[in-house]
């Protein structure tokens, strides 16, 4: 049996929107990322333990807002107190996960195939995000995420770079197509390459 | 557009946020002999205040917490936000 991604239907390679007579390296690249873990942790409100002295492929929980923990594989976002979601290319991280986050102190739910994940990567992107999205993107930094809404569909942003600008979308699989549709629109007046 | 201080997240706008009923109403005690009447109360019966109001907010699309807001509801000024278990 094989598996088929949230926006394998409407994601098409090539060149869209008005890209004539732009650089190709300027225009905004859109991708559609897969193939991740993706596990949401949740403490437990009367767990005391404390997150600083759990790590999950060396990194440490962050109990800051809007706060990214990473390494080249793994990345662990904030997305409410003592809720994080952790996005990894180690699939193996899972029985790593249960023997560190015990269950009596956590509840860990796997996602990794129930999220739309887009990519944005250029100077443009923000702009992109600006159309749909109410969040001050001017105050968004390498490493911080956010949850919010992009035309009236629940979001959670992942600023992974700065320069040139790379952020990553997730949204519930059943809005993938609809949040894909909104990002191309919106990025029509920049043209765009779909990688 | 409205900004609310989600006290988790920072200023936030107010599209993010839902509604969540007046924040002043106490419920009952637990395991106590409750009247019709009380109880009808606190169901059902609301204040509709002009000015200064203790309401329930959710993040809805945020960090989906729930938190407090002191709101003026006839200008929508928000005095305060704080976290349901902080008392003003």
């Amino acid at each position: 049996m094989t598996n088929s991604s949230a926006l394998e239907k409407v994601h098409k390679k090539g060149l869209f929107g008005d890209y004539e007579n732009k650089n190709e390296d300027k225009l905004i690249k859109i991708s559609e990322e897969k193939d991740f873990l993706i596990l949401q942790i949740a403490q437990y409100k009367n767990s005391l333990i404390s997150v600083h002295n759990i790590k999950v492929d060396g990194l440490v929980f962050n109990n800051e807002s809007l706060k990214v923990a990473c390494n080249n594989d793994t990345r662990i976002l904030w997305v409410g107190p003592k809720n994080w979601l952790l996005i990894s290319r180690k699939k193996d991280l899972l029985k790593n996960i249960f023997e560190s986050l015990k269950e009596t102190d956590f509840a860990i739910t796997d996602l990794s195939h129930s999220r739309a994940i887009i990519e944005l990567e250029g100077e443009n992107s923000k702009e992109i995000l600006k159309k749909g999205c109410p969040f001050n993107f001017d105050e968004l930094k390498k490493d911080s995420c956010l949850n919010s809404v992009f035309h009236g569909i629940s979001i959670t942003i992942d600023m992974i770079n700065d320069n040139p600008n790379k952020i990553r979308l997730f949204a519930l699989r059943s809005f993938g197509e609809s949040l894909y549709d909104s990002i191309t629109d919106s990025c029509l007046e920049y043209g765009y390459k779909n990688l | 557009m409205l900004f609310i201080k989600c006290p988790y997240c920072g200023d936030r706008s107010q599209n993010e946020f839902a509604y969540g009923g007046d924040a002043t109403v106490k419920r009952p005690e637990i395991n106590k002999e409750v009247s019709d009447k009380d109880w009808d109360n606190f169901v059902y019966l609301r204040k509709s205040p002009r000015g200064k109001h203790l309401e329930f907010w959710h993040h809805v699309s945020g960090c989906r917490q729930w938190f407090k807001i002191q709101r003026d509801t006839s200008t929508h000024e928000i005095f305060k936000t704080f976290k349901v278990t902080e008392e003003i």
